[in-house]
């Protein structure tokens, strides 16, 4: 058990200006689950990528020992040859491959002559793979066909296929459901059984508890502590991310709440099948200085009712009302002109444009304020992107950086500050916190506080209910598509939230 | 580089500034190249020389620059070469039919707009790829090309027509004066208007370019209709220039225009490019043409030459955006 697998030794790493690792040491011993937890851009995953060799080992400093061996790894292939595999959060599988093909790729078994593939053993096998992550689906199957989680169930299939001698799960969990994640505990814990070793990165922290031996903080690309599992306190755990003492962690302020701002009747969304609908005959109501929580589980239409509002996603019917007036929207211009935002579930896919700097990125909704009659406004563009830049604390060494180049929650912050630069009224939240780090997340809280206090209202979808219930003033909860329950702050209990996204109030 | 000095964040020399702008990459070979050409023959300095090179390159950049807009706007349109041809037919039948020369001019103009303006709603409204539209556009314009003329040569041309193409105004020549107030025109549009940040918007991420309030379609169908214009006008211009609009005229110009593009480091991914890079590109492949003939080097071996040159070009985009993107 105390067998040390892998040492990495002072590794440093920088790009160009930016520090990303100082010094930072992390061992590894046989059969333990040695969790890494840190706020987004502390560094974890460029020691992951130093450790699965997608950085050649010419371009850090520091050594990497495995068994008591120095390795120097050129790519990723070397690292795989040492028995270092890596399960990522967003899965990389090819979508057109099948189940079979996914989990043996580059690895399929051959016939006599070795240049045929023997399919018969490879479907059996494939079988045997999914057997062992509990997964029932056919070998046969394209994985494009297949669920988020049961991809990522596959990619962990096909990481234990190899008998790795080292683990790495980065994030494995955040597409997943409660039994599949329960699933990879179990598996977790054999895998420690077997002597294999594991390094496990989540922002989950009751996950990390439960299943760590071990917990090393990363801040700031420095290891802050490295904590038994027996003597964690998970205040201390916290702290030593964030590097600050979280008083509250959620800052709600109650403030009395305004006029209606918008008023929507009869929303109805119609579903790729025809004769069903995602969204039935759905009215509420925004005030302003308001915070409405929409809950519901995956698919209860959440997402849907807020693009269909904003014009994002089609809609069959629905009346608006903005002040009691009632307005045409049928397209985010439009939504835009009301002085709508939204924030988009996934902010890669539709929150801001990859090869864009942040000042672009941030006036990207607001053209009619930054470009004149003919031409840009340089300066004017510059100053509003600075002063938002440092109004929500966006870390970068300059406005023009890549949006890229930041770590989760900044670039979250991004996308807020856009439609903070637009004078929103109305704002849609669709999972802000969505994967970014405990210190930007009270940043987000504090964010929404200090809108609500101006006259905002927002509408808040979360998947988080600890945050939700915090945050929210009133709350929707959507069930198959209609409104199963509506509740006010004082009244909502999860045991209530949750009877009724489920259904059963 | 009319950054203010100790701006925000500004850090590290000029060259360093220049290599990092990924479309500038190529500036530095750039240079290079002149001067190496020059050295082994000084008559690449004179002027008939410089002249005769910025001529060949002016057709060439005009297209380009609408190209550029294209692929920025992560798009490609493989229809330019035969809406050249078109262009030219257009305005040379037009002519030939006694029409005053500025209206034929237009009128080929026009051609590439028509061409432009169906390329555009198909791809925009019908959501088809655009490879496929404009390569379909590229033999359908080709057709018509073709069925115009019946294959045989548009002339002869007026002479006062011809002048666009071969004349000299205050000893340069004016299709040059045409390419560089459109050059000039094309990069204040796509660096200084809202039209030009959202065709960047839109070739990065074209749905968070529609969520921020960007009419995409209407911003995409502007995109191919600057392209058929450029190509129109490109092709009124080449039968000036050769004082007979031929049906075969721009065979093969998409992909140089392409790759002059490319070489100027436009990516093909979309949102990343600059018309200043384009010229650099355009002109590199000509100096290029232009000085294997000056070193008195087979002329077989130039298109080996461009081909390794667009793969290095390539090449090096790619390795700046993997290492730029590495963080985080």
């Amino acid at each position: 058990m105390d067998q040390v697998v892998l040492r990495m030794k002072g590794i440093s790493k920088r790009f160009y200006a930016v520090i990303a690792l100082r010094e930072v040491s992390l061992d590894l011993r046989r059969g333990e689950v040695h969790a890494l937890v840190g706020e987004n851009g502390a560094g974890k995953s460029t020691l992951m990528k130093i450790l699965s060799g997608s950085y050649p080992s010419a371009s850090f400093e520091g050594e990497v020992e495995i068994e008591g061996e120095a390795v120097a790894f050129t790519s990723t292939y070397d690292a795989e040859r040492a028995g270092i595999e890596m399960i990522y959060q967003e899965i990389s599988l090819n979508p057109e491959l099948s189940v079979a093909e996914n989990i043996f790729l580059g690895k399929l078994p051959r016939r006599r002559l070795p240049w045929f593939i023997d399919w018969k053993r490879t479907h059996a096998l494939a079988r045997e793979a999914l057997a062992q992550v509990g997964l029932e689906v056919g070998t046969t199957q394209a994985v494009r066909l297949l669920s988020t989680s049961q991809q990522q169930m596959i990619s962990i299939a096909k990481a234990l296929y190899r008998r790795p001698r080292i683990l790495v799960l980065d994030e494995p969990t955040s597409a997943l459901t409660d039994r599949e994640t329960e699933t990879l505990m179990r598996i977790l814990h054999s895998l420690r059984a077997q002597g294999i070793s594991c390094i496990y990165i989540s922002h989950k922290l009751e996950e990390v508890f439960n299943i760590a031996d071990r917990i090393t903080v990363l801040r700031d690309g420095s290891v802050i502590s490295t904590t038994p599992r027996q003597e964690v306190v998970a205040a201390r755990v916290v702290e030593d991310m964030v590097g600050r003492k979280i008083e509250m962690m959620y800052p709600k302020v109650q403030l009395p709440v305004g006029q209606e701002v918008l008023r929507v009747e009869g929303l109805t969304v119609p579903s790729r099948v025809p004769g069903r609908n995602i969204v039935e005959n759905l009215s509420f109501d925004l005030k302003a200085g308001e915070i409405l929580g929409l809950g519901g589980l995956v698919g209860s239409g959440r997402s849907e009712v807020v693009n269909a509002i904003f014009g994002s996603h089609r809609r069959s019917a629905g009346r608006f009302f903005l002040d009691g007036k009632p307005v045409a929207l049928s397209s985010p211009r439009d939504a835009i002109r009301c002085r709508m935002g939204l924030l988009t579930e996934d902010r890669r896919v539709s929150g801001f444009v990859g090869t864009m700097s942040i000042r672009e990125n941030v006036s990207l909704a607001s053209f009619r304020k930054i470009f004149g009659p003919l031409f840009i406004r340089r300066k004017t563009e510059r100053w509003e992107v600075q002063e938002l830049s440092g109004q929500l604390n966006i870390k970068t060494p300059s406005i023009e950086t890549n949006v890229l180049n930041l770590s989760g929650g900044n670039q979250q912050k991004v996308v807020l500050a856009k439609w903070l630069m637009t004078d929103v009224r109305i704002l849609f939240l669709d999972e802000p916190t969505r994967g970014i780090d405990v210190g930007a997340k009270v940043e987000v809280y504090n964010l929404m506080t200090e809108l609500a206090r101006k006259g905002v209202a927002i509408v808040m979808i979360s998947s988080e209910l600890p945050e939700l219930l915090a945050m929210c003033d009133r709350f929707i909860v959507l069930y198959g598509g209609a409104i199963r329950g509506s509740f006010q702050r004082e009244e909502i209990t999860e045991h209530k939230f949750m009877s009724a996204a489920t259904g059963v109030l | 580089m009319s950054e203010k000095a100790g701006g925000i964040g500004k850090r590290g020399g000029f060259w360093r500034r220049l290599s990092e702008k990924s479309e500038l990459g190529i500036a530095v070979p750039f240079v290079l190249l002149i001067v190496i050409v020059g050295i082994v023959n000084p008559v690449f300095f004179d002027v008939d020389n410089i002249l005769n090179v910025l001529r060949q390159s002016s057709f060439t950049f005009i297209i380009g620059l609408a190209m550029t807009f294209v692929l920025v706007g992560g798009g490609l349109d493989l229809s330019v070469g035969s809406v050249l041809a078109l262009g030219g037919v257009i305005a040379g039948l037009a002519l030939l039919g006694g029409v005053p020369i500025w209206i034929a001019v237009l009128l080929g103009v026009l051609a590439g707009v028509v061409i432009g303006l169906f390329n555009g709603i198909v791809v925009s409204v019908f959501k088809i790829p655009s490879l496929i539209v404009t390569l379909g556009m590229m033999y359908f314009a080709r057709g018509v090309v073709q069925v115009l003329t019946r294959g045989n040569p548009v002339y002869p041309l007026p002479e006062a027509f011809n002048f666009l193409g071969q004349g000299f105004l205050a000893g340069v020549p004016v299709v040059v004066i045409v390419a560089a107030v459109l050059g000039i025109f094309a990069h204040v549009v796509l660096t200084q208007t809202a039209y030009g940040r959202a065709v960047f918007a839109l070739g990065g991420n074209r749905e968070t370019a529609r969520l921020s309030g960007i009419n995409v379609q209407r911003v995409t169908i502007w995109i191919y209709v600057i392209c058929g214009a450029a190509s129109g006008l490109t092709g009124v211009l080449t039968a000036a220039r050769l004082a007979s609009a031929l049906s075969n005229a721009g065979t093969g110009m998409e992909l140089q225009v392409i790759a002059g593009c490319i070489i100027g480091g436009t990516s093909m991914f979309g949102g990343s490019g600059s018309i200043l890079g384009t010229l650099i590109g355009v002109a590199f492949m000509n100096i290029i043409a232009n000085g294997m003939v000056l070193m008195r080097i087979s002329v077989y071996y130039q298109s080996m030459v461009i081909g390794a040159i667009i793969i290095m070009a390539v090449g090096i985009d790619q390795y700046n955006r993997k290492r730029r993107g590495m963080i985080g």
